[in-house]
């Protein structure tokens, strides 16, 4: 079946610049994949060395088993839906979706079943005589996949492909594609930089950093168990807040301490930090975790700070707060009152806490 | 606040006046001219519409036109194909990209008169280069530029080498209009160069192409330098283009009323030929 393995795969441009360092990934069939990183992490150019539009400069790319690293793009059994659609503005619709399949001189009667089943699929028979210049993003959207449908690929590969959309339309269709995907069951590798779309449309996310993989999980799995300060800042809405300190052992006990508080960590379950006893460490706590009362939490520490804005997302709010050398983000109830520039007391749920590495951002 | 309202008419001052001295003055005293006969020296003298009905009994006019249609015939297709080449050559990722560019470009900022000199020493019967490597290499030699037959087409090759650089460089712009995204899509759906060149280039570089045919129709239509230079309209009468012979009128045989009525007519003639280009090569959206 249509598994796509990357094995040791490396890109070095001309210029020398190395975006993609020593990547080995499997995507299993019919499996969602996303590529998610911020820009420049090389997840476009993974996607381009899997539709054989870059060439590849060490390792080997096997998909459903068949070594395909000279193979031409065209035999790889694979569609791309661009970033920008790439439709051919002067063809319509169905002159895009069938353009494939007439250069290989496929017989007209097939070409119209193909484009119409997958018209079908994507419910867009009234616009296929229309010119990509007279669509909404949506629709284009959707001829773009059209034409990823009629190759009957093995592997569907999407190039940020809802960045283009506004932000109700993007959650329409990330809605679409898990549909598709659904229906289709196929093999789908997606990049994007939003981890919105990663965890919502993903069986499985690969992050990536600077060309390696920093972690590759399942959505579920990344958000509560990140393997680093990297994935926790990158993945989650808001992002994790980060307070800088010290594990020191005091009169036996492990404690964390900087200038503004000082706590106590034998309590808890952090084994692993006894080895870094003397280490710069950051403290990870997620907006959800930071409470404005202590009921119901059995490890906290609570700290001061200064309120500096809220944000009211309907149900709840966000409160950014200045503590004295670091800030927070803390997700509340709507019903909580607070006041700009008031001070306020925050408790940090310590069991859901995580420690990372100063040095080198790795978890503990 | 008063000096305000008169400084723009300053600054428009220079061009309205190149306008009028070099633009509607000659456009409005030729018009003045074509009824009238005027040899420079003797006074104008009024004849009404004598001169456009010599015009159209006047078989060495329809004869230089239609030497000027030949002339396009062959210059026109010439000159499309080899600068959609050249600039897909240079539009593809290759070594030495700007010489090639400064190469093509060269023969247009060079001076017609110089490139038509070099020509006629390389077309020349004898002692031309062209000939003398043709029979080197145990062929005869090539009357390029006396037999009737090819003069004209001697011509429109030179023409076309002076002047593909600037359409090498339009081309190039019009290519490189096309995003490349295109020929990737392309290129997973299994397109072969042809194809891609065939159903994406093509159409989408379609009002460059539109653009090029009409520059050089109208170019070609005032051909001049070259047949004026390397053969004086002959031989036999075969180079003569309407322009040379429109300024033969007026500057040889000082048919000052004749020369101009024959140069509206020329203007009118071209006008319509863009006009019905226009139609046909346009695609609509």
């Amino acid at each position: 079946m249509a598994e796509v393995r990357l094995v040791n795969i490396g890109k070095t441009f001309e210029e020398g610049m190395q975006v993609v360092k020593n990547l080995n990934l499997t995507i299993q069939d019919k499996e969602f994949v996303v590529l998610v990183g911020p820009s420049g992490c090389g997840k476009t150019t993974i996607l381009r060395m899997i539709a054989g539009l870059e060439d590849i400069t060490t390792g080997e790319l096997y998909i459903d088993q068949k070594k395909v690293n000279e193979l031409d793009p065209s035999k790889r059994q694979i569609a791309m839906v661009f970033q920008n659609y790439a439709l051919y503005p002067h063809m319509t619709a169905y002159q895009n979706m069938a353009f494939g399949l007439k250069i290989k001189k496929v017989p007209k009667a097939q070409i119209h079943e193909q484009v119409m089943r997958a018209a079908e699929i994507l419910n867009i028979q009234d616009i296929l005589q229309k010119k990509p210049g007279k669509m909404s993003g949506g629709q284009r959207q959707r001829i773009a996949i059209g034409r990823a449908i009629v190759r009957r690929p093995k592997v569907f590969l999407f190039d940020e492909p809802l960045s283009n959309l506004d932000a109700k339309l993007r959650g329409q269709m990330r809605i679409e594609l898990a549909k598709l995907h659904k229906k289709l069951d196929a093999t789908v590798v997606y990049v994007t930089h939003d981890q919105v779309e990663a965890m919502t449309l993903g069986d499985r996310v690969v992050v990536l950093n600077e060309g390696e993989i920093a972690q590759n999980a399942s959505p579920m799995e990344l958000y509560s168990n990140p393997g680093s300060k990297f994935v926790a800042e990158f993945i989650g809405s808001p992002k994790m807040n980060f307070i800088e300190g010290k594990i020191l052992l005091l009169d036996g006990q492990l404690v964390f301490r900087n200038n503004e508080l000082q706590f106590d960590l034998s309590s808890l379950n952090y084994q692993n930090l006894k080895n870094h006893i003397g280490q710069e460490v950051e403290l990870g706590i997620r907006s959800e975790d930071i409470y404005p009362t202590a009921s119901n939490l059995k490890n906290y520490v609570k700290v001061k700070g200064q309120i500096i804005a809220i944000e009211l997302l309907g149900n709840e709010k966000l409160i950014y707060a200045e503590l004295e050398e670091s800030s927070l983000i803390a997700k509340v109830k709507a019903q909580h009152e607070a006041q700009i520039r008031s001070s306020i007391d925050f408790y940090l749920d310590l069991e859901k806490a995580y420690f990372f590495s100063k040095e080198n951002g790795q978890r503990i | 606040m008063k000096r305000k309202k008169w400084l723009p008419y300053l600054f428009v001052a220079p061009y309205l006046l190149h306008l009028l001295v070099f633009v509607a003055f000659p456009v409005f005293f030729s018009l003045f001219l074509t009824f009238h006969k005027w040899n420079i020296i003797s006074p104008v003298e009024y004849v009404g519409t004598s001169n456009y009905t010599r015009m159209f009994q006047d078989r060495m006019f329809w004869k230089a036109i239609w030497n000027t249609i030949q002339f396009l015939v062959i210059h026109i297709p010439l000159q499309l194909v080899i600068s959609l080449a050249l600039a897909e050559f240079l539009n593809q990722k290759i070594k030495l990209k700007g010489f090639y560019r400064a190469a093509f470009f060269l023969p247009v900022i060079v001076s017609g008169v110089v490139v038509t000199i070099l020509w006629q020493q390389l077309l020349g019967f004898d002692t031309g280069l062209i000939n003398r490597l043709l029979v080197m290499l145990g062929f005869g030699k090539v009357g390029w530029l006396i037999n009737p037959d090819i003069a004209m087409g001697s011509i429109a090759v030179m023409a076309t080498w002076k002047n593909v650089g600037l359409y090498v460089i339009l081309f190039l712009v019009g290519l490189q209009t096309v995003p490349l995204t295109y020929y990737e899509a392309a290129e997973i759906e299994g397109a072969s160069h042809w194809q891609k060149f065939r159903h994406i280039t093509l159409p989408l570089i379609n009002p460059t192409i539109f653009m090029v045919v009409i520059l050089s129709t109208i170019g070609g239509f005032s051909l001049f330098i070259e047949p004026y230079i390397m053969t004086g309209g002959g031989p036999l009468n075969s180079t003569l283009s309407s322009v040379l012979y429109i300024y033969k009128q007026a500057f040889e045989y000082y048919h000052m009323g004749y020369s101009a009525t024959l140069g509206f007519f020329f203007a009118f003639l071209i006008l319509m030929v863009v006009v019905i280009q226009k139609k046909y090569i346009e695609k609509k959206d």
